[in-house]
């Protein structure tokens, strides 16, 4: 079954939240631990596109990429680094970072998307090229599952649940990113994640790809029940020995003293 | 009255009453903590339920098979069989998925209640001598239940199992010498063998399950003819058992906890899910997948394989290679103490006799030291197998974590234990009777070391004879004899169950079960006392869930027809029992 792209995403599993206990709430908790968005809304573009994209990046760029996005010593060179990184980096948040931090988390981006354009447009005319936007068309999910398993599974989890890396980094989960922003992390390769160019993934393994990455976060894979935050067996273990003594054992008291009476 | 005929005519034939009366009145201590190894029975019950289910649909065999069905993003994949057919069996068979996930809830749940059990046994000494051969059918009935769970977690061939079956085939084969071999030969080959599935499957459905089925009438067998132990308490002796008798009491309370147990099985089975091994893909060898670890009861081997340094050992000119310590050394020697233990423990108190009573826990502060640092060492073991998830969720480096749970593997078993000798020290020289009311005095008495080893072992067994207030009743029934104890100044009545043919024996059975204790004659039974509401609610209740269990309820059924005839208008014996708050029979 093919999905239409979406833009604005439903919570994950609202139904089943509700169906289940508090107990498995418990279990489901470490979801509710990412992190937090961080609402700075900005004033929207009024000046030209590229008067303001240039405003913008001397504002709130520069001091780290370098005027000419020549990179310092607080953050790397943008020459040439295509504006699929650069609308990636802010459309999940993760640039501008207000401090030096290992590894930008996603959040809620701080820009609207005509300055992010207007960004995008202003860093590519540092020149250099480098990846476009892409534009995602749906694809087939048998073999975006085929691909997922091959090339991503060993860091974002086969149930794309993310999980850690060395140095302190993490590969994160893959339920919140948009279509567009999973097929530009795919090409560009953000942080640790290794890029995927034309020769390795075709545009159309990239479509495939993206469409099983947005099928994952659906609920609709999930019809046993709540999930666990897929966190894996021993998630489950816990809330198997959660029973265990909470209902089982409890009843088994209750049984007892009843019978001692 | 169908039933009423057909249990007559068994009876005619099998000659059933006397063995099934006699199986009927057998004694049932109260106390919660016995009913835990029932806890174990009934899902392992549930397991074999949902397992027969899952046979029916499960295709073992490592051939590839192409999926067609409702999981759109396998749709057309070629996999292996057991693979599709697992996914198939998640999809698209009816109630397939809850079948599927409630037998998978049931072997975590089976697993932790042979834990729980097992620690109960440890901790009140209930291993001790008659019991020892008992304890070494549990544990071998714990590394098979161990054993069942792997093989029933890898056989559904997705990547997640594959993972852990490949580390397990490494730990095997790093046994010098024999290792390569051991592994070659229960695969069928190098690893992933196609053999390896179908033997799974005959080892996880027949082989396992058949044994097991084995070793637990057996250790039911010998519970029965050993009689249950029981915590000391008014009335309660090294020769009797008191409590509820299997028929009604125990029976009813016995199916309500099956019932309760299957209920929060399926409650699992259908609202949380386990293993979406169609999320999780098939098992590719070029494949991985991360975090990746296994079922918690295994998970302590992971957890050791991550926490134990890289080293590798030459010994004799072969290399030992790194999973053999933490893998093969670390469990061998966990099964070989437990295995030992009651053994060990004879030797080092040389305490020959028969035990019937149990311990409380505080009465060995050695014991109970060594058995809760033990299960710490291995719960850190566990939670060390989810470093990485615990990494991410904690956003720290997983470096550090490891470091963490290296230290804590370590000093965190010492300082239970240490804890938990204290307290059982303070507990038992002290007279605090519960946790909460133990002193500072107390505790700091505790941390001296002993003067004299306090020997509550020797206390005397036998009860001073013609202690006041306490004394043996006798009245005949009908041609049939029957006793009861009597304590007044406890206020406690324990009518035994089993009726005796003569005075003499009557007396011979008392004196067994209350050695010194004064015996009168009295011309009748005793005014029953009324039951409390809860109790007489309780009963009615089981009784309803008893409505199911066809057999026992013909027995019933017959029981009385029979008593009625004999006895003639005497009334029915079992009521009057019954009416007792409890019951006892001499060992
Ligand atoms: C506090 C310093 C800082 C600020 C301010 C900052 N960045 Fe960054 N930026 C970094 C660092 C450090 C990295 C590399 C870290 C990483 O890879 O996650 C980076 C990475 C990037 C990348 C990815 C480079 C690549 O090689 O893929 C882009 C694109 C980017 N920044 C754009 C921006 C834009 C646009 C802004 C302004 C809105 C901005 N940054 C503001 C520090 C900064
Ligand atoms: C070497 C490990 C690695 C592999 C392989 C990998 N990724 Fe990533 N991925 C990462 C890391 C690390 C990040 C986080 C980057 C950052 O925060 O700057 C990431 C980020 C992402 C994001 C952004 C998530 C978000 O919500 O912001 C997406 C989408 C993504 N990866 C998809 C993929 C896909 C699709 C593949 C397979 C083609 C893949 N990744 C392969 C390590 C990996
Ligand atoms: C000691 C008792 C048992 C334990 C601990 C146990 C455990 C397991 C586990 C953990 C699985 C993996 C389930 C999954 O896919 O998520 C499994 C699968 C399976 N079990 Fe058992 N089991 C036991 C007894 C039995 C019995 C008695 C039968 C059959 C009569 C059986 C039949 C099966 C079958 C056919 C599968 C494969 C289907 C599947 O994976 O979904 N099991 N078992």
């Amino acid at each position: 079954m093919r999905r239409p792209r979406a833009v604005t995403l439903p919570a994950l599993y609202p139904r089943r939240a509700l169906v289940v206990g508090s107990v498995l709430a418990l279990a489901l908790g470490p979801v509710a631990l990412a992190p937090a968005p961080d609402p700075t809304p900005t004033p929207s573009a009024t000046t030209p596109a590229g008067d303001r994209g240039a405003q913008l990046y001397l504002e709130q760029c520069a001091s780290c990429h370098g005027v000419r996005g020549q990179g310092s010593q607080q953050g790397p060179s943008l020459v040439g680094v295509g504006p699929a990184a650069v609308d990636f980096q802010l459309s999940t948040g993760r640039m501008p970072v207000s401090r030096e931090v290992s590894q930008a988390r996603r959040r809620e981006p701080v820009f609207s998307a005509d300055d992010i354009s207007a960004l995008v447009d202003h860093v590519a005319s540092f020149g250099g090229g480098g990846p476009r936007i892409p534009r995602v068309a749906s694809g087939d999910v048998v073999s975006g599952r085929d691909l997922f398993a091959a090339n991503c599974a060993p860091c974002h989890g086969a149930a794309g649940s993310g999980a850690v890396l060395t140095n302190g980094w993490s590969a994160p989960p893959l339920y919140d990113a948009s279509a567009t922003q999973v097929a530009e992390a795919v090409r560009v390769g953000p942080g640790l994640m290794p890029a995927f160019p034309g020769q390795v993934l075709t545009d159309q393994q990239v479509d495939d790809l993206t469409s099983y990455v947005r099928r994952l976060r659906t609920e609709r894979l999930d019809p046993g029940g709540n999930p666990l935050g897929r966190l894996g067996p021993l998630a489950e273990g816990l809330l198997a020995w959660l029973a265990v003594l909470v209902l089982l054992v409890a009843g088994v008291r209750w049984l007892g003293r009843r019978a001692a009476e | 009255m169908i039933m009423d005929r057909l249990a007559r005519a068994l009876d005619d034939r099998l000659r059933l009453s006397p063995v099934t009366r006699r199986a009927l009145a057998k004694v049932f201590p109260d106390h919660w903590s016995f009913m835990l190894g029932e806890l174990a029975l009934y899902s392992f019950v549930a397991l074999i339920l949902t397992g027969v289910y899952l046979t029916f649909f499960f295709d073992a065999s490592s051939a590839d098979r192409v999926y067609q069905g409702s999981y759109a993003p396998l749709d057309g994949s070629t996999t292996s069989a057991a693979y599709a057919s697992v996914v198939r069996l998640s999809w698209d068979v009816r109630a397939g998925l809850l079948i599927r996930q409630t037998h998978h809830w049931a072997s975590l749940v089976f697993l932790a209640a042979i834990v729980l059990h097992l620690a109960r046994i440890f901790f009140t000494g209930a291993f001790r001598k008659p019991r020892e051969l008992n304890w070494l059918i549990g544990v071998t009935m714990l590394t098979l239940a161990l054993a069942n769970g792997f093989t029933g977690y890898s056989m559904p061939d997705d990547l997640l199992s594959g993972l852990g079956l490949r580390i397990i085939t490494s730990v095997v084969e790093s046994i010098p010498l024999v290792g390569t071999w051991l592994a070659a030969l229960a695969l069928g080959g190098e690893f992933p063998s196609d053999a390896m599935i179908p033997r799974m499957f005959v080892t996880h459905v027949l082989l396992v399950p058949a044994v097991l089925v084995a070793l637990i009438s057996l250790h039911l067998g010998i519970l029965v003819r050993q009689k249950h132990t029981q915590f000391p308490g008014p009335g309660r002796t090294e020769h009797n058992v008191v409590g509820s008798r299997l028929w009604p009491s125990y029976t009813l309370r016995s199916l309500a906890l099956f019932a309760w147990v299957l209920a929060v099985l399926f409650a699992l089975g259908g609202l949380a899910q386990i293993n979406p091994v169609w999320l999780y893909g098939p098992f590719e060898p070029a494949q991985s997948t991360s975090p990746a670890q296994p079922d918690w009861y295994v998970a302590w081997g992971d957890g050791a394989l991550r926490l134990f340094p890289p080293w590798e050992f030459r010994i004799g000119g072969y290399l030992v290679p790194a999973p053999f310590f933490p893998g093969v050394v670390l469990g061998g020697l966990a099964f070989l103490a437990l295995y030992l233990w009651p053994f060990a423990e004879r030797l080092r108190t040389r305490d020959r006799r028969q035990h019937h009573l149990l311990d409380r826990p505080r009465d060995h502060p050695v014991r109970i030291g060594v058995g809760v640092a033990a299960l710490t060492f291995f719960a850190v073991l566990v939670v060390a197998a989810g470093d990485d998830v615990l990494a991410r969720l904690l956003g720290v480096p997983v470096y550090d974590l490891l470091y963490l749970f290296r230290i804590l593997v370590l000093a965190l078993p010492i300082l239970t234990g240490a804890v938990a000798f204290l307290t059982a020290r303070a507990l038992r020289r002290g007279e605090a009777a519960s946790l909460g009311d133990l002193t500072r005095a107390d505790l700091r008495r505790a941390g001296r070391p002993s003067r004299r080893p306090s020997r509550r072992d020797d206390e005397p067994e036998t009860p001073a004879p013609d202690r006041p207030g306490e004394r043996i009743e006798l009245w005949p029934e009908g041609e049939v004899w029957r006793w009861r104890y009597r304590d007044e100044a406890r206020r406690l009545v324990l009518t035994a169950n089993r009726v005796a043919v003569s005075e003499e024996e009557a007396v011979e059975a008392a004196r067994l079960a209350y050695p010194g204790v004064d015996r009168v004659v009295v011309p009748g039974p005793p005014a029953p006392s009324p039951p409390g509401p809860v109790r007489a609610a309780l009963r009615r209740w089981g009784r309803a869930a008893a409505a199911g269990s066809l057999l026992v309820a013909a027995l019933v059924e017959r029981r009385r027809d029979r008593r009625r005839q004999r006895d003639g208008d005497e009334g029915d014996p079992r009521e009057k029992a019954d009416a007792a708050p409890r019951g006892g029979e001499p060992r």
